[in-house]
């Protein structure tokens, strides 16, 4: 009965392969979720038991996206929880600060290693320094997110923000693997996930109901609009900007602005929704961003887990240090804070000027704010939807730069396309477009429509879907992985993050 | 119990008329003390109370009681 089953090839499907990763959305995902979430039914009152099945399918999980790297993600778990205690435990001020000093070195120095070492070796090529060869690194997936959740625990055991280190390894554990956030985040907080593993994982009526929601919207977001505007729009233009006009460059631009969106939110909700099925609760990644009155207002909106943790670890520390200069400390703070923000994404001057950007216009808008207030009061244009709608559009096209930037794969290419969009508009161009791209016409409208939907009627939506029998709400699931199927024009794209 | 001497450093700061703060009040419920503003607050408490805080102490803080706790045992010193 089974000499039709090739046992070789299903025994491949759970070891690791660099070409085959196991990514949210994929068929065999989907499968073994099923499966797990049976596991979990079955134990419902076993907390152990569930806890341990979330463990090792999540070490799985890595394992499968990974390879032998996930004995990195080890060591990083038990330093950070040994230290967490010893740091806890050190009576004398002088030694809980060294404690603290040589986990942060560890926990950055693995970082930088394994994210830089070739980037700065090519640099110091660059600079006629010397002649290095590359290493051969491989940069483990997610090491960027699972980093700084580590350090947080860390940090916040230090601050005392953590009043207590955890006892449980198998718990530090949990925080550390988990499957949902250990690829691109949300990056959580060891203060808020850990006393949720303690209590048991909770999962009520209104938790199925946004947790269906948030994977079809993720789904719908992820697999249909950015990879269908990624591959058969942005990707092209992006490639050879020279051979597009400046209108089209400019709607890439656009585009592109959107496909990140969809593509790191469309994740974000699944991450979200997938843990809720779980019981576990993460940390919100996006509030409507393009809707951002500043930049600053912006990164309150954007990348949540992330700005807020260069907001509370980095900017208020240097914050207070640079207290006597002022505003000017505060401008000093920021920008410092903005260029981790554009070294955290990676080794390319790409990443560097974009951190560079953003953080040029943070201090320039701290610096410049009185007097910007004192304009406005003059031209009675405080509180008026004139001035919000300008400084809506004035933020997103500031943002826009920086995700050319972002998006170019160096900043040769960046130049190019604001050279076309400069100086070779053909604005004409644009009508030829939207009959030759038409559905990444309508999928670029449709995109932004969804994003621009006040969160009050996500919530309708939300109580909708919880007050359906089970089985509607599976059915609902089952029709958007068809749609996702129909749509998807190739393989599943990984997620932009993944690369950080 | 939040003196009325912080109280008013903290309105007077934040150009508050009036807002009540208590024990257990965080800086995120205070209209105005943002990220920016915070340390404007800090500093402004500083020079009132002509104390130095260090780093980590203003860190450690969850709410306004405890900055309070804080500004007392400076003041002890």
């Amino acid at each position: 009965m089974f000499s039709s089953i090739d046992f070789n090839k299903f025994w491949q499907l759970f070891v690791y392969d660099p070409n085959d990763h196991l990514y949210f959305g994929s068929s065999f995902f989907l499968f073994l979720i099923f499966g797990l979430l049976i596991i979990y039914r079955l134990a419902a009152k076993k907390k152990n038991i569930k806890i341990y099945s979330l463990i090792f399918f999540s070490l799985f999980f890595y394992y499968k996206n990974s390879g032998y790297l996930f004995l990195l993600l080890f060591f990083s778990t038990f330093i950070n929880f040994y230290f967490g205690r010893f740091i806890y435990d050190a009576k004398k001020p002088g030694l809980k600060r060294f404690l603290f000093i040589l986990v942060i070195a560890i926990n950055l120095g693995l970082l930088v290693y394994f994210k830089y070492t070739n980037f700065f070796l090519q640099i110091l090529n660059e600079l006629h320094a010397g002649n290095f060869q590359p290493l051969d690194i491989l940069l483990p997936v997610g090491i960027s997110f699972y980093t700084f959740k580590a350090m947080s625990y860390v940090i916040d055991i230090y601050i005392g923000t953590i009043e207590k280190p955890t006892k449980s390894l198998r718990d530090f554990s949990l925080y550390m693997f988990f499957f949902a956030n250990i690829l691109a985040g949300p990056i959580d907080r060891a203060a808020a996930f850990l006393p949720q593993v303690q209590e048991g994982p909770k999962v009520s009526k209104e938790d199925i109901g946004r947790a269906i929601f948030l994977i079809m919207c993720g789904l719908f977001k992820k697999n249909v609009i950015a990879d269908y505007i990624g591959l058969n729009f942005v990707d092209r233009v992006f490639q050879v900007p020279l051979r597009f006009t400046g209108v089209e460059n400019l709607l890439a631009s656009y585009a592109y602005a959107l496909q990140i969106y969809c593509d790191f939110s469309g994740y974000t909700d699944m991450a979200l929704g997938i843990a809720l099925l779980f019981g576990y609760k993460l940390m919100d990644n996006f509030n409507i961003p393009f809707i951002a009155t500043s930049v600053a207002d912006y990164w309150r909106r954007w990348h949540i887990s992330l700005s807020t943790w260069l907001l509370d670890y980095l900017f208020k520390p240097l914050q207070m240090k640079f207290r006597s200069w002022r505003v000017w400390g505060s401008a000093a703070a920021i920008f410092l804070t903005f260029l981790g923000v554009g070294f955290w994404h990676g080794a390319n001057w790409t990443f560097i000027v974009f951190g560079l950007l953003q953080s040029t216009y943070l201090a320039v808008s701290i610096l410049t704010l009185k007097f910007r207030k004192a304009i406005y009061d003059k031209l009675h244009l405080t509180g008026t939807k004139f001035l919000k709608v300008f400084q809506i559009i004035i933020t997103f096209h500031l943002l826009l730069i920086g995700a050319v930037i972002f998006r170019a794969d160096s900043l040769k290419t960046a130049m190019n396309v604001f050279h076309q969009i400069f100086t070779y508009f053909h604005g004409v161009v644009f009508f030829q477009w939207v009959t030759g791209y038409t559905p990444v016409f309508v999928m670029i409208l449709i995109g932004y429509v969804m994003h621009f939907i006040p969160k009050s009627f996500d919530n309708r939506i939300q109580r909708t879907i919880t007050a359906m029998p089970v089985y509607v709400q599976a059915l609902l699931l089952a029709l958007m992985i068809i749609v996702v199927v129909q749509v998807e024009s190739a393989q599943l794209q990984p997620v932009i993050y993944f690369n950080f | 119990m939040i003196s009325e001497r912080l109280k008013k450093i903290i309105l007077n700061e934040l150009n508050l008329d009036e807002f009540d703060i208590k024990d257990e009040t965080t800086a995120n419920q205070v209209p105005g003390w943002d990220s920016f503003n915070h340390i404007n607050v800090i500093l402004a408490i500083e020079k009132d109370y002509n104390i130095h805080f260090k780093g980590l102490e203003i860190l450690k803080v969850k709410n306004i009681g405890e900055l309070q706790r804080l500004i007392d045992s400076k003041l002890q010193n």
